[in-house]
């Protein structure tokens, strides 16, 4: 497929059902409540889905080298991590991590 | 029209909206990166933000199509990571019933993580769901706005960025402020730690397939953990 026509395709399709999700509960389903195991289940979607993107990008390639060499962002996503979880602010997180980044990167 | 915007609940929402804005520009800017090396054209850089308008599945879908993921993967993917709307949809739905259908249709694709947590709030604050819905308008719309500008700054001005500054790594950040927050109890925590695993132990695994399994391997054993943890409160 031409790589213009796959994006433009991907686009549309996850727009759409992305905005189907959002209307499913408020409009298509509006007579129906939510059955109990799917709200349950629903409730752990962005602790996962967001961690398995999170780690790939910042665990160490092994075909890059030693897969126990110092890896700077991991320490710093350490941090970043923990600044999350106490202030609870995205442009903390986004300051501090990028700070220790260039720290660390600096140093090592 | 006029008369909505002048509105005071609007203008509150468009107001409140903006210091988390601010928060929100890093993502932007990173997301229009992301697009750009995802060998978008302008227009359809604004396409995602506009049409998508999830940072999340923005950077998810760029990053399949760079990896040469087919489009039902990165469909599929995609719409795993956007199950969570189904949660904050059902959360919202009492609240917009007794509004028009374009009402309901409009806020329905305003609904965003952080559109969701401001408007929760405030409906569950006042009784009149129409000054609901006009403060969730304003916050939505102030969002949406910041999102298309953010999105385009980053894809015309990503490439002037130096590659020394390590910006490919505010997307991890981005994900974590997300993240971090929600780890509060065992459930979510070994839902975390399990696909965190799993994206790993599954790597080898063609199309970026690890994604979405390591993805659907968390949520199973949270819930699964979440059952056992009221079984054994109730004993």
């Amino acid at each position: 497929m031409d790589a213009t026509l796959k994006l433009w395709v991907v686009i549309l399709a996850v727009g759409l059902l992305n905005y189907l999700s959002r209307l499913s509960f408020i409009a298509v389903f509006a007579r129906r409540s939510m059955p109990p195991l799917l709200g349950r289940a629903l409730q752990y979607v962005p602790a996962a889905m967001l961690t398995a993107l999170i780690v790939p990008m910042i665990a160490a390639d092994p075909a890059a080298g030693h897969a126990m060499a110092f890896n700077p962002k991991v320490a710093a996503a350490a941090i970043a991590g923990l600044v999350a979880f106490f202030t609870r602010s995205s442009l903390w997180t986004i300051g501090t991590g990028m700070a220790a980044l260039w720290l660390l990167q600096a140093v090592s | 029209m006029r008369r909505l915007l002048a509105s005071p609940d609007f203008r509150a929402g468009f107001v409140g909206m903006l210091p988390a804005c601010v928060g929100l520009v890093p993502f932007g800017l990173v997301c229009g990166v992301g697009a750009a090396s995802a060998g978008a054209s302008w227009l359809a850089a604004l396409g995602m933000s506009a049409f998508i308008f999830s940072g999340a599945a923005q950077i998810l879908a760029g990053q399949m199509l760079a990896g040469g993921a087919p489009v039902a993967v990165i469909v599929l993917t995609c719409f795993v990571l956007g199950l969570r709307f189904l949660m904050y949809s059902a959360a919202m739905a009492p609240h917009l019933k007794a509004l028009p259908g374009r009402w309901q249709q409009a806020l329905a694709f305003l609904l965003t993580d952080q559109a969701f947590a401001t408007a929760i709030r405030r409906f569950n604050a006042t009784d009149d769901p129409r000054s609901g819905a006009q403060h969730f308008l304003g916050a939505g719309m102030a969002l949406y706005l910041c999102w298309q500008v953010t999105n385009m700054i980053g894809f015309f001005a990503g490439n002037v960025i130096p590659a020394a500054w390590s910006l490919e790594f505010a997307v991890p950040l981005c994900f974590l402020a997300l993240v971090a927050p929600l780890l509060r109890d065992m459930p979510t925590v070994l839902a975390a730690v399990v696909a965190g695993m799993a994206v790993v132990a599954l790597g080898g695994l063609p199309m970026k397939l690890n994604l979405i399994a390591a993805g659907v391997i968390g949520i199973v054993v949270g819930t699964i953990a979440d059952l056992a943890r009221e079984r054994w409160m109730r004993r």
